[in-house]
């Protein structure tokens, strides 16, 4: 289909601009200010940084204030801006047992190297309404008489993965690689893909695209029903060479979600091992990562018989920015290719004489019709 | 003499230390009109994350973190921040700071102390962190016996 442009006026444009810019600051209370989305509702901008492939809390947040909450405008406006920036360079490559870790989970074992954390989280709550949130006034720090030390985090937490790796149940990989990985920001994915090209892609993925496609193999369009090894959430260090002594150091850390989960293939394998799954993102995304790790499970199956197993329908439909911009762009004029449709339709029903008593009304322009309409 | 490891604790340092702070010592600093040139100017720039995966222990790309790197000449002694975030005046003190004990400024006394008081106000927020964590650590108990 091709494609011609209109053209309307920049003034009505920027009326209609005007107007949304409107919505956020008719009502009666003061604006929202970027530290209090930092601070306060850091999920949504944990979600806009995690689509978006950037890290950036406080842009993050200001993202998800001009988009007046629309996470998926949120990231489209983090990746737009991320287009403006050169890149300094790789980090050093981090491995994720560094993370310093906040919470932790293991549904698999009940006794874990370095043990379970449950960390902030209302996963073990009733989901009710709370009343008193709305107009709370000066409200107190629940932990606040908590008595607690100050002891030092552990440099690094043994992941499961190593626990059933001992014991020869996951396939032991050749060894460390240090071969560059894909970067699907500069280089289109080719298929088939590889496995660093498909965590990139998932890990920028939209959380319900990725979840709704994790789910389907849960449901049964797929072979993959994971038992999660373990989640965990923390934040990992982001380290560069200093360029003037060549040493490896801490620039910062990035708040993280990680997930590795175990697939019972075993009776479809020779050697009766568990294949596994991994997920890592940006930010506080619990349900998208678990949805990451069935998707990479379901990915190296690399069938064409589901959705969730065929790699290039994953990530061709997760990415968000995608997605939204083929989805609304609906919503643009098509006016041109539309009655470049309308002549044909009429000229098919006119050679087949179809609708024979209706065939002046229905060639009629439709300018026409809509402006007598408009009379009325 | 100024090590390797003395130049890569001093970054991390000032990677992590207040903005605010850092703005007072390169004020500090830049009040005595000491030689001065810019040598790259503090723009946000983009760091690339890479991550080993455990399972395979393949690396790949997890996103782009946003950092502002700068570098100056302060005194003859040549200096280099990255602050985190889009952080322009944050990351043009730290370089001035950097330069500044690199070549020996009169400030650096003052440099080391909040620096280190920055890094020891950090230890403590994240052992802090830890420890509520570990408030939470659970210990499941199977029911089967109970059903």
């Amino acid at each position: 289909m091709g494609y011609v442009a209109v053209k309307a006026g920049e003034e009505l444009i920027e009326r209609a601009e005007e107007l949304f810019e409107k919505q956020r600051l008719e009502g009666e209370t003061d604006p929202v200010s970027v530290d209090q989305l930092d601070e306060q509702l850091g999920r949504l901008s944990a979600q806009a940084m995690s689509e978006g492939g950037l890290y950036a809390p406080r842009l993050a947040a200001l993202a998800v204030k001009q988009a007046q909450g629309d996470t998926v405008e949120a990231s489209f406006l983090l990746r737009a801006y991320r287009s403006t920036l050169e890149r300094w360079d790789e980090t050093t490559v981090v491995d994720p047992a560094e993370m310093v870790t906040t919470r932790r989970v293991s549904p698999a074992y009940k006794d874990i190297p370095g043990g379970q954390i449950l960390g902030p989280t209302k996963d073990y709550t009733q989901r009710l309404l709370d009343f008193d949130l709305d107009g709370e006034d000066d409200p107190e720090d629940p932990t606040q008489e908590w008595d607690i030390g100050g002891e030092e985090p552990p440099d690094t937490l043994d992941n499961v993965m190593d626990v059933l790796r001992d014991q020869g149940l996951v396939h032991e990989p050749d060894g460390p690689t240090d071969d560059d990985p894909a970067d699907i920001t500069r280089d289109p994915v080719t298929y088939p893909a590889g496995r660093d090209a498909v965590l990139q892609a998932l890990a920028r993925g939209e959380t319900g695209a990725v979840t709704a496609l994790g789910y389907s193999a849960l449901r049964g369009y797929g072979q993959v029903h994971p038992t999660l090894a373990e989640v965990r959430v923390g934040r990992l260090p982001v380290k560069i060479e200093h360029p003037y002594t060549g040493v490896e150091a801490t620039v910062t850390s990035v708040e993280v979600s990680e997930s590795e989960a175990v697939v019972p293939v075993y009776a479809k394998r020779d050697d009766p091992q568990f294949a596994f799954g991994y997920g890592l993102t940006f930010g506080r995304n619990e349900r998208k990562v678990i949805a990451m790790t069935i998707l990479d499970a379901s990915i190296q199956l690399d069938t064409e018989d589901e959705p969730a197993e065929n790699p290039e329908f994953v990530l061709n439909t997760v990415d968000g920015l995608d997605s939204f911009g083929f989805i609304e762009h609906l919503k643009l004029p098509h006016y041109v290719t539309f009655q470049s449709i309308l002549d044909r339709i009429r000229a098919i029903r006119e050679n087949e004489s179809v609708g024979a008593g209706t065939a002046d009304e229905s060639s009629r322009d439709a300018d026409e019709q809509l402006a007598e309409a408009s009379d009325d | 003499m100024d090590t390797a490891d003395d130049r890569t604790e001093r970054f991390e340092r000032i990677a992590s230390t207040e903005a605010d702070v850092l703005g007072d010592l390169a004020d500090d600093v830049l009040a005595s009109d000491p030689s001065f040139t810019v040598l790259q100017e503090p723009n946000p720039q983009l760091l690339m994350q890479r991550v080993r995966e455990p399972v395979e222990h393949r690396p790949f790309n997890l996103g782009e973190v946003v950092v502002t790197p700068a570098e100056v000449e302060v005194n003859g002694g040549r200096g280099f921040a990255m602050y985190p975030g889009k952080a322009e005046r944050a990351a043009l003190s730290g370089a001035i700071v950097d330069a500044a004990v690199d070549a020996g400024h009169p400030v650096t006394g003052r440099i080391r102390e909040e620096l280190a008081a920055a890094a020891e106000r950090r230890r403590s927020d994240r052992n802090h962190e830890w420890a509520e964590s570990q408030y939470t650590a659970v210990d499941f108990e199977t029911m089967e016996d109970d059903l």
